[in-house]
């Protein structure tokens, strides 16, 4: 099998294990870039400001380093075990080789749950900007926002049934649009050029600073969150990337890089501008806060470039999403954890259309009867499940395969520290989500468990045994 | 009907060609090919052939 | 240890186990919303003042919510009125580190004796 290259045009796709119609390697650091930023980027144009909210201006900020910290564990982490274990399915391919079965049944739906309802957030959101667009050009009536939500989801579902370069192409223009607007709102409104027009000081006086005390930091942490969910959906593309053991470390840690900085300039902007209970109340309040932001400077220019930015960003995000969610949908087909069915490749277009087309209507339910900050709070608590996951899985990686012993295509430095950190950080945010969210956090663990014996006493036994262990490894130390 | 009312059903008409496309040919490939050329893509191609671990 | 061969699942089969997973997750996801128990929300306490200086705002906040098109205060003294409730009980927390530590420990167990057989499936050659 050593001359056989998979990547060559004459057997594209074809493997030694019987693939005969395969994902397509076609993408390179920057799509994987764009797939991570994309889908998060959407967070500083809507939804972070919940965080704003839940404790005022100074609790979102602190919220916003302590879940840049979170989320940097999470792209070390990520980076290393998945420059190693590249499969579509991502984190899901990762427990399944590192921790088990059951464990990747869980991570699969947790991937899925958490992209499925970020789409929908994000279209409920182009909805409302298309409403705000009418108003603002002086149409009398109310737009109905359900056409415009239905017509982001299927337009976003058909371009990646066509074809994954295409989709993450698109990605990357649209995503790089929505940073270089940030950008600019910045730049223009913060003065470094003179005229600055940052009120923090008088926005944040008195009991505007910190309007619950400490506890509001803490319950902060939930939405904060929302800064920088989904960047680990960057491993979701490693089978469609040329080289992943290069590319993926490299779009993640510069991903994970580019939303630190979106994140801090957002909230710099944003909470010099607009008053925190108006900023903080993201379904009757501030929906859109950069666009609020970008209209309380009063120039038109920027009011257009925010409000481009900020459909833009909702589109990258529920393009990444469907990309994602239906390849880790797609993974859990291809091992029969799922219905077998559902692990088919499109032979003209190489995609996994029967996961992409199945996963459209979910997405609408949510999208259309769902209000946002819930849609949210469902897909943070998916990711929070997640990121719990990875410490337990970064640790048991270099227990059973110590370093040196196979080849990792990044090694993070400080092992255990980020995965240690994680966790604790983890359990910070569970307090916090439970401060507002206690039930749906219960129902939704309560679906986990209930799936988890579903799983483990009916649907394992269409699952072949050894044949799930794909990768090339010797056998893991302990076993 | 103003400007607005025809970007409504420019929505839904447009949504509804984006899913036909996507349903017909759906249906469409699912006729011509077989289920085992379909189904047939395994995890770890690239890494049977490409990768080499110590053991 | 046996070489185990995963039974061909039927159309039927598949359909139906689609099915349970759909029921399931709308379930957990609706269930909260429609019994009402959904948290997050916020209440507006009883005879909260409606004037700019009675919710205590300074002029640049004022200056702010008239940029953005709000020159009667009325019009958001709901939102700036609105306030979290924080009260929680030691008991529910516990009780949820509970289970959230259960369900990962029962999944790690389970996990575990199910990545044996596949290892040993793998490598007892």
């Amino acid at each position: 099998m050593a001359n056989f290259d998979i990547t060559s045009k004459e057997r594209d796709g074809m493997g030694p294990h019987g693939t005969q119609v395969g994902l397509l390697r076609v993408l390179g650091p920057a799509h994987v870039w764009a797939l991570g930023v994309g889908i998060v980027l959407v967070g500083e144009y809507m939804g972070w400001n919940f965080a704003v909210g839940k404790g005022g201006a100074y609790a979102a900020l602190v919220a916003c380093w302590f879940a840049g910290i979170l989320y940097t564990c999470v792209a070390m982490i990520d980076s290393e075990v998945t420059s190693t274990v590249a499969a579509a399915g991502g984190q899901y391919t990762q427990a399944k080789h590192i921790i088990g079965p059951l464990m990747a049944f869980n991570v699969g739906l947790y991937l899925v749950f958490a992209y499925t309802m970020l789409e929908a957030a994000n279209a409920i959101t182009a909805g409302y900007l298309i409403s705000q667009v009418a108003a603002l050009t002086g149409y009398a009536g109310t737009l109905d926002q359900q056409p415009f939500i239905v017509l982001a989801i299927v337009f976003l579902a058909w371009l990646n049934y066509r074809g994954v370069l295409a989709t993450l192409t698109f990605n990357l223009v649209i995503t790089a649009i929505a940073f270089s607007a940030i950008i600019i709102l910045f730049l223009a409104t913060s003065g470094v050029f003179g005229g600055g027009m940052m009120r923090h000081a008088d926005l944040m006086a008195d009991n505007a600073a910190l309007p619950y005390g400490w506890i509001g930091i803490l319950a902060a942490m939930h939405f904060g969150l929302w800064y920088y969910l989904g960047i680990e959906g960057t491993t979701q593309a490693a089978e469609e990337v040329r080289s992943p053991a290069r590319a993926l470390p490299f779009g993640t840690l510069a991903g994970i890089m580019t939303l630190l900085i979106a994140a801090t300039l957002t909230w710099y902007v944003c909470t010099g501008l607009i008053p925190w209970e108006y900023l903080g109340d993201g379904t009757n309040g501030s929906v859109a806060p950069l666009f609020d932001a970008a209209r309380l400077t009063g120039s038109q220019p920027l009011v257009w470039l925010l409000g481009v930015g900020t459909l833009f960003a909702t589109l990258a995000s529920a393009n990444g999403c469907i990309n994602d969610a239906s390849r880790a949908w797609f993974a859990l087909g291809r091992d029969k954890y799922l219905p077998g069915w559902f692990g088919a490749v499109h032979p003209r277009f190489r995609t996994p259309y029967r996961s992409i087309v199945f996963l459209v209507p979910i997405a609408l339910a949510f999208a259309l009867k769902v209000p946002l900050d819930q849609v949210i709070t469902f897909s943070i608590l998916s990711g929070l499940l997640e990121y719990t996951f990875m410490p337990l899985n970064m640790i048991l990686f270099r227990r059973k395969w110590p370093m040196g012993k196979i080849k990792r295509g990044y090694e993070h430095p400080f092992h255990p520290l980020p995965a240690l950190t994680l966790l604790a950080l983890c359990a910070i945010t569970f307090v916090a989500v439970f401060l507002g969210y206690g039930t749906q956090l219960v129902a939704m663990i309560a679906f986990y468990i209930v799936a988890s014996l579903w799983f483990h006493f009916w649907r394992y036994r269409f699952v072949n045994r050894g044949a799930q262990f794909t990768m090339p490894w010797p056998r893991p130390e302990g076993y | 009907m103003s400007f607005w009312n025809y970007m409504e059903y420019g929505a839904w008409a447009l949504s509804a060609i984006f899913a036909v496309y996507i349903v017909v040919d759906w249906l469409r490939t699912d006729a011509t090919y077989s289920e085992e050329v379909l189904t047939s893509s395994r995890e770890g191609e690239l890494e049977a052939i490409t990768e080499e671990h110590r053991s | 240890m046996a070489h185990y061969v995963a039974p061909k699942q039927s159309k039927i089969s598949q359909l139906f186990d689609v099915a349970v997973l759909l029921a399931l997750t709308f379930g957990a996801l609706y269930l909260p919303l429609l019994l009402k128990l959904a948290g997050g929300g916020k209440s507006v306490p009883d005879g909260a003042p409606t004037t700019w200086e009675g919710m205590g705002q300074n002029a640049t906040e004022i200056a702010q919510y008239n940029a953005l098109g709000f020159t009667d205060p009325a019009a958001v003294a709901d939102i700036i009125n609105a306030r979290f409730d924080y009260s929680f009980s030691w008991g529910a927390l516990i009780l949820m580190f509970v289970i959230i530590v259960g369900y990962y420990v029962m999944m790690l167990r389970l996990s575990d004796r199910e990545y044996r057989d596949v290892i040993s499936e793998k490598f007892d050659k």
